[in-house]
């Protein structure tokens, strides 16, 4: 299965998302591929881990982290005791995903922790490829392409200093001043927060010029245009 | 009462994702309800055969694990309003779904449509289990070659195993000139091996390339292949076509040829 482990990035270090229904071996194995191929992104990084999705014991710990240290470089400094304010939040909107209402409570703590992130970002190297999916908790800038059959998803803005030939996902947590620009822009879908954009239908044998453009939200739709100083000015980081 | 199809070959490459697209496209202009379900889990491209890449919101996965309503995955086509695709996920590998999973889901789709066409992944793994699950009949298709015409006599055996009522072939890619120079089997010869009913012979066209590329299928335009696929959809719905004579239509095109050239 893909999302027995899911690594999310945020700015303070690594979450670790643990399926609590897969057996502990599965779970050790996907660590292992998923460190293994992304062993290039994280360098050696000095990066803080938390565990979300189940209780783990020292030793269980301990096996994760050797897992990490044997497929990339990666220096776990500390591991971090379960927030409880953040395990309470999550705790809550998972409750109340499962009982089939999201809350006002669970929006605003998501709220919150947009406004937290979305200022703030880093950086990744590398193409993105059909199938590989990159997602963050905050903005993020690639040094790269974003291949047709790829995506990009992020609680802030995407930069990609590239090509974008593949889908973007800016603002997911509902953020609509998040934008998306590319040195490149040949995207077949982008959404942000709640819009989706796609691709016109017209023959893909698309234009060889390239243009640097933005994608940006207005009153429910999404625009992409040059990025002139114009645009530039009218955007909020907020 | 809809009828679920499989499109399978064994070998990849053959032709079994173009002949999706246009044999689904072929049956919605007869006025059929169709539906195409990719079931390429992680290497999807019937989507982007059919024109319709930049729609897919929900897939396959998402259906299967409950995300979406089959409503709000399903993409209505640009051209037929009674075709429908039902995309595959990139992001997923064939394990994220279970022929059990895919029986159920044929068999809702069977209520409201004439056709559910299955492009099956290549090889004979998990992703081609899945494919067949809730399959009514199958259509293998094979390339005049050795290699190809070998994975089909597998697959064919497979789908007996399986107890998949009716088999038929589709021999693609044929390149009569060089069946004529005896460099290449006729479809004959390979029926002749797979013994099973041929239901068309589709020839080596170079339209083909531009339709997939143009995100259009060429069914039922002029050219070879066009007509060889609607006459392979007007066999499905059971209408008795005679076996067009590519030679046939060359020989004409060569004697104009001779003519201009004068």
């Amino acid at each position: 299965m893909d999302n027995i482990v899911k690594i999310t990035g945020s700015k303070s270090g690594i979450i670790l998302r643990l399926d609590p229904e897969a057996d502990w071996d599965s779970i050790v194995k996907d660590v292992a591929e998923k460190f293994k191929s992304s062993a290039q992104f994280w360098g050696d990084a000095k990066k803080a881990i938390a565990f979300q999705g189940r209780e783990l014991d020292e030793k269980q710990q301990d096996e994760i982290l050797a897992t990490i240290q044997d497929n990339c470089e990666l220096q776990i400094v500390c591991v971090l005791d379960e927030n409880p304010e953040r395990e309470a939040a999550f705790a809550k909107a998972l409750q109340q995903e499962k009982s089939g209402s999201a809350s006002a409570v669970a929006e605003k703590t998501a709220a919150n922790m947009l406004q937290n992130d979305n200022g703030t970002g880093f950086f990744f190297k590398g193409n993105l490829r059909s199938g590989q999916v990159l997602d963050v908790e905050t903005s993020i800038i690639i040094l790269g392409d974003v291949n047709n059959g790829a995506k990009v998803i992020s609680k802030g803005n995407v930069i990609i200093l590239g090509s974008l030939k593949g889908n973007v996902f800016a603002g997911s947590a509902g953020n609509v001043d998040a934008f998306v620009i590319a040195l490149d822009m040949k995207p077949v879908q982008i959404r942000i927060a709640d819009t989706i954009a796609r691709s016109p239908d017209e023959s893909p044998r698309r234009s060889k010029t390239k243009e640097t453009r933005i994608a940006f939200w207005e009153d429910g739709n999404i625009y992409i245009e040059p990025l002139d100083k114009d645009v530039m000015s009218d955007i909020r980081l907020s | 009462m809809g009828e679920v199809i499989v499109i399978t070959s064994g070998k990849g490459g053959v032709g079994k994702t173009t002949t999706t697209a246009n044999v689904g496209t072929g049956l919605a202009m007869m006025g059929k309800k169709v539906v195409l379900i990719d079931t390429d889990i992680g290497l999807r491209n019937l989507d982007v055969i059919m024109g319709l890449e930049n729609r897919i919101v929900y897939n396959l996965v998402d259906v299967v694990e409950n995300n979406c309503r089959i409503k709000q995955a399903l993409i209505k086509d640009k051209r037929y309003p009674n075709l429908y695709l039902l995309p595959s996920a990139q992001t997923k590998d064939k394990t994220a779904v279970t022929p059990e999973q895919m029986k159920k889901l044929a068999d809702e789709l069977k209520e409201e449509f004439d056709y559910i066409l299955m492009d099956c992944p290549a090889g004979i793994e998990q992703g081609f289990k899945n494919a067949i699950a809730g399959a009514d009949r199958a259509l293998v298709v094979t390339t005049p070659e050795v290699s190809a015409v070998r994975d089909a006599d597998r697959i064919i055996g497979l789908l007996e195993a399986n107890e998949i009522g009716q088999t038929h072939l589709i021999v693609n890619r044929l390149r009569v000139d060089m069946v004529k120079s005896g460099d290449m089997m006729s479809s004959d010869d390979v029926v002749d091996i797979l013994a099973v009913d041929l239901i068309g012979v589709v020839p080596d066209d170079e339209h083909i390339v531009i339709s997939a590329n143009n995100g259009e299928p060429l069914v039922g335009s002029d050219c070879m292949a066009g007509q060889a696929y609607m006459n392979i959809c007007k066999r499905i719905i059971g209408e008795q076509v005679d076996f067009t004579d590519f030679d046939a239509k060359k020989g004409l095109f060569q004697k104009l040829a001779a003519i201009l050239k004068k």
